[in-house]
């Protein structure tokens, strides 16, 4: 190496300008491994979620199990939040590296480190708008789905860069045999720093963690969900007892919903076109389901719901019963307005049109008079106010 | 490579990576390539709803907030903490103020009420009282630094 890229001796350049003994390849390989792991559950559960509510002509949202979306976003939400801990931890050890000079000393290292900035950006990224996302806090000027589910692609993307620089060291790291210069300094660091070791570090990190997870997955998880202080869902707070995430008067049905007026309407491709009023719907014969709701946010709750069944609707149009079919809502134009329920869920027995949800009837901002509830579906699928089932 | 200190004479004289870029590297570098090259692909795709301009602003954004921000007051917090704070006290005093830090993270949003500003008819939405709530999980988590203080200084003095 020639002088002209002696580093320059100044600030976080100079020779031990960061003092910590816990920043080893050790801690960044540990976080690194635990990262590779939490960001991996988040893309596929995301992945998930992203194609069950966009489904391409391949995919096919399963009714069965009936909790699998519930835990899919459930563990998306919450491996989110317990991996910002970790991020930072991971970003403070391996901060001084930022400043390694020569800065591109081949192509390898260059392309490596350019690589790095859609990796730490994007990381921050996705988990900053997560967490705005879920608190329903959007400071930006994008569609939050569509950005955070591209920007996924991209960190992923550079991730896997990551991982195939660091491999070798990585694994050379987590062998126990071979002991970094840290494990001789632990508790004799002469420099000025905080004066904690890798391990100390990692208790820390892992530990504070937990504690997010601790005081924030009651929001999916009920037997926690009094511990859930800083969720900002609690699953058993709402009217009827859960939470609403569009309210009717959001919406714009508060007058639609309970007007007398109200039809149910089926019509579409094969289907005699047949109307309902409610109180056709409930002299029907009315079923019990108990699915849980849960929501792309985070929280779930199970309840009792009770209605009549889809597939019995169907019949009665003279259609086949898995028949897909697209449900529509009362309200007026705006996302979310419609879903539409695969052949797979249609049939299934669960698969209720509710007007009764724990033995009372739906309040207005849990979908009065009529709500879908399926097994297996994003809660923004949970169609509200059904006012048409068109057969396609 | 060294451990800290990565800008030491002697990492200099590495490359910054360490080994030489063998096979992982390069595989890692295409089939990462192609992920990242169909998630842009995406952004521009549905640039109306990505922004794809602003978006850049933020991930960037990200990175510089982290680097000239987050990171250098992480660094100094430890500095500060190396000089004014005893020895034996150092890890649970920083263990306490990271926790501190993210708690008060992750309730950012419910603590300013920004998603009942967006849904203020939907009292399901950040239904609790997040000062109060954040104070709670704060006084366990400084409780139990004390305790572990206590613990440590009692170790201590037996120890003498």
């Amino acid at each position: 190496m020639s002088s002209r890229l002696a580093p320059p001796k100044v600030g976080p350049f100079r020779p031990g300008a960061f003092a910590s003994p816990a920043r080893s390849e050790r801690t960044a390989a540990v976080l690194g491994l635990a990262l590779g792991v939490s960001f991996g559950i988040c893309f596929l559960t995301g992945l998930y979620s992203h194609l069950a509510q966009h489904p391409p002509s391949w995919f096919h949202l399963s009714a069965r199990p009936a909790g699998l979306y519930r835990i899919t976003q459930g563990l998306h939400v919450a491996t989110g939040l317990a991996a910002i801990p970790l991020l930072l931890a991971k970003l403070w050890t391996v901060f001084p590296k930022l400043f390694s000079w020569p800065p591109f000393p081949s192509v390898a290292v260059a392309l490596e480190r350019i690589c790095l900035l859609p990796l730490v950006g994007g990381s921050l990224f996705l988990l900053f708008s997560g967490l705005a996302n879920i608190n329903l806090w959007y400071p930006w000027p994008f569609n939050f789905p569509l950005a955070h589910y591209w920007t996924a692609w991209i960190t992923i993307g550079a991730l896997i860069v990551h991982i195939g620089a660091k491999v070798s060291v990585t694994r050379r790291a987590l062998r126990r045999s071979a002991p970094t210069l840290t494990d001789h300094h632990d508790d004799s660091a002469a420099t000025v720093n905080a004066g904690m070791s890798r391990r100390q570090l990692l208790a820390t990190a892992f530990g504070v963690s937990g504690l997010v997870t601790l005081v924030t997955v009651g929001q999916t998880y009920g037997p926690l969900r009094k511990l859930a202080l800083l969720a900002p869902r609690r699953p058993d707070v709402g009217p009827q007892g859960f939470p609403v995430n569009r309210t009717a008067r959001a919406a714009g049905v508060l007058e639609s919903a309970r007007s007398s007026e109200y039809r149910l309407e089926i019509t579409g491709r094969g289907a005699t076109a047949t109307t309902f009023d409610l109180a056709e719907l409930q002299a029907m014969t009315q079923h019990r389901a108990t699915l849980p709701i849960a929501c792309v946010e985070g929280w779930s709750t199970t309840q009792e719901w009770e209605g009549v069944r889809l597939r019995d609707l169907l019949r009665r149009a003279g259609v086949s019963t898995d028949s897909t079919v697209r449900v529509e809502s009362l309200q007026p134009r705006r996302s979310y307005r419609t879903s539409n329920v695969d052949g797979s869920q249609t049939a299934d027995p669960d698969t209720l049109l509710a007007l009764r949800v724990n033995g009372a009837p739906l309040d207005i901002d849990h979908g009065y008079p009529l709500r879908l509830i399926a097994p297996n579906r994003p809660g923004v699928m949970q169609t509200k106010w059904v006012t048409r089932v068109v057969v396609l | 490579m060294t451990t800290n200190g990565v800008a030491t004479a002697d990492a200099a004289a590495v490359p910054a990576t360490g080994d030489r870029p063998g096979p992982g590297f390069w595989i890692g570098l295409i089939v990462g390539g192609a992920v990242m090259a169909f998630g842009v692909r995406g952004v521009f795709m549905d640039s109306r709803g990505t922004r794809p301009v602003a978006l850049a602003g933020w991930i960037v954004g990200a990175d510089l907030v982290h680097d000239l921000v987050i990171a250098p007051i992480a660094v100094a917090v430890g500095w500060t903490i190396g000089r004014l704070v005893p020895r034996g006290w150092r890890t649970p005093i920083t263990t306490g103020l990271v926790a501190t830090g993210v708690v008060l993270v992750v309730a950012w949003p419910a603590l300013r009420g920004y998603g009942r500003a967006v849904v203020p008819d939907n009292p399901s939405v950040q239904p609790l009282a997040y000062g109060t709530a954040v104070a709670w999980v704060l006084g366990a988590v400084w409780i139990g630094v004390a305790i572990w203080l206590v613990i440590r200084w009692w170790g201590a003095r037996s120890r003498r």
